[in-house]
């Protein structure tokens, strides 16, 4: 079981720095125009590299679950623009079917959701929180506002400038463990 | 090409190493290029007014410049057209001695150096190199005048909430 855990982040990790994947690929063409002519021992690596992975993603249940995760993503993303009251509901159930499709032996969710430290600094000091990379900013931020004993509704929460939507998730702003997010108290 | 790829790791280094520290207030990430993607050459980034000073309240959009030849070149750090101090020319670039690679410039200044270094001097222009008319002859003839320049300034760019 934490074999595959450790496989689906690593997979996880590869997509997300897709950009050099791509570099990746063109100097695998290159490569591979060279390797015709000297079949022997250069043509193998690319072509074995590639159906492996094939085979990782076709065969686990990983692919499954990045495919809910992506759906997941799609859903963050949709709820943000419309904060409508059933959406949550269905992310919440789809959580659960992409737990429950992975854990074909008993293990605990919190296994599988990956967790994530994430910095929260205001103008005097920085609080580290520990939360769930697929949990709504909202549950951070109210335990934010009754660790610092101020309204939530007098703090403003922002990530590399912009206001984060309290129905977003870590995962979907494409947050790193200890990234940094600012507070500001709003002068009332 | 190569010196390109130590331009853009070195960038990449600068960007990951910002989001786990920076200063209270301040901004600075990449640009998003036209097809949705990052462009680690051009940042955005915001510098809050000092506490304390006239110029706080206000935060500041500066935009980041490298070039190929980073990190042996400094970048060229621009405010927004016009913007008023005696060391900003016309065009909005920061006249500034660690970022002239002929005098103060060293590979080894981070961002966060460089964009401390602009708050710095926004409160503490330097009347020896002076880069445009109105802000210069202002903080040097005219004080009250000068002050109130910078506070009106200020309150044109409240925090982005």
């Amino acid at each position: 079981m934490a074999d595959s855990v450790e496989d689906l982040d690593s997979l996880f990790d590869y997509r997300r720095v897709k950009p050099i994947t791509i570099l990746d690929d063109d100097g695998d063409d290159e490569v591979k125009e060279v390797a015709n002519d000297d079949e022997d021992w250069l043509l193998p690596p690319p072509k074995d590299s590639s159906e492996s992975l094939k085979q990782l993603g076709e065969d686990s249940a990983i692919k499954e679950l990045r495919l809910r995760k992506q759906e997941l993503k799609a859903l963050t993303r949709k709820e943000s623009l419309f904060q409508s009251v059933e959406s949550p509901k269905r992310e919440s159930d789809s959580v659960h079917a992409a737990l429950d499709s992975l854990a074909e032996q008993p293990s605990k969710p919190h296994h599988v959701r990956a967790k994530i430290v994430i910095s929260i600094q205001d103008k005097d000091e920085v609080k580290q929180f520990r939360v769930y990379k697929d949990e709504k900013f909202e549950r951070l931020f109210k335990r934010y506002a009754d660790k610092v004993k101020l309204g939530i509704e007098n703090l403003v929460f922002m990530f590399d400038g912009d206001k984060i939507n309290p129905t977003a998730t870590p995962d979907g702003l494409g947050m790193d463990d200890e990234d940094i997010i600012e507070v500001l108290v709003k002068k009332s | 090409m190569s010196g390109g790829g130590i331009a853009r790791g070195r960038l990449a280094e600068e960007r990951k190493s910002w989001r786990k520290n920076h200063p209270h207030g301040f901004v600075a990430k990449p640009d998003n290029a036209s097809d949705g993607s990052l462009d680690l050459m051009v940042w955005k980034c915001i510098i809050p007014g000092k506490p304390g000073t006239d110029w706080e309240g206000g935060y500041f959009p500066l935009t980041l410049h490298f070039s190929e030849d980073y990190p042996s070149k400094p970048p060229k750090c621009k405010f927004p057209q016009g913007f008023f101090h005696p060391n900003v020319y016309p065009s909005g670039t920061v006249c500034l001695s660690i970022l002239n690679e002929d005098y103060g410039w060293r590979p080894a200044i981070t961002v966060k150096q460089i964009l401390v270094g602009i708050q710095d001097l926004l409160d503490q222009p330097n009347p020896a190199d002076p880069a445009q008319t109105d802000g210069y002859q202002l903080f040097v003839q005219d004080p009250v005048e000068y002050r109130r320049r910078v506070r009106q300034q200020a309150k044109l760019y409240p925090p982005t909430l």
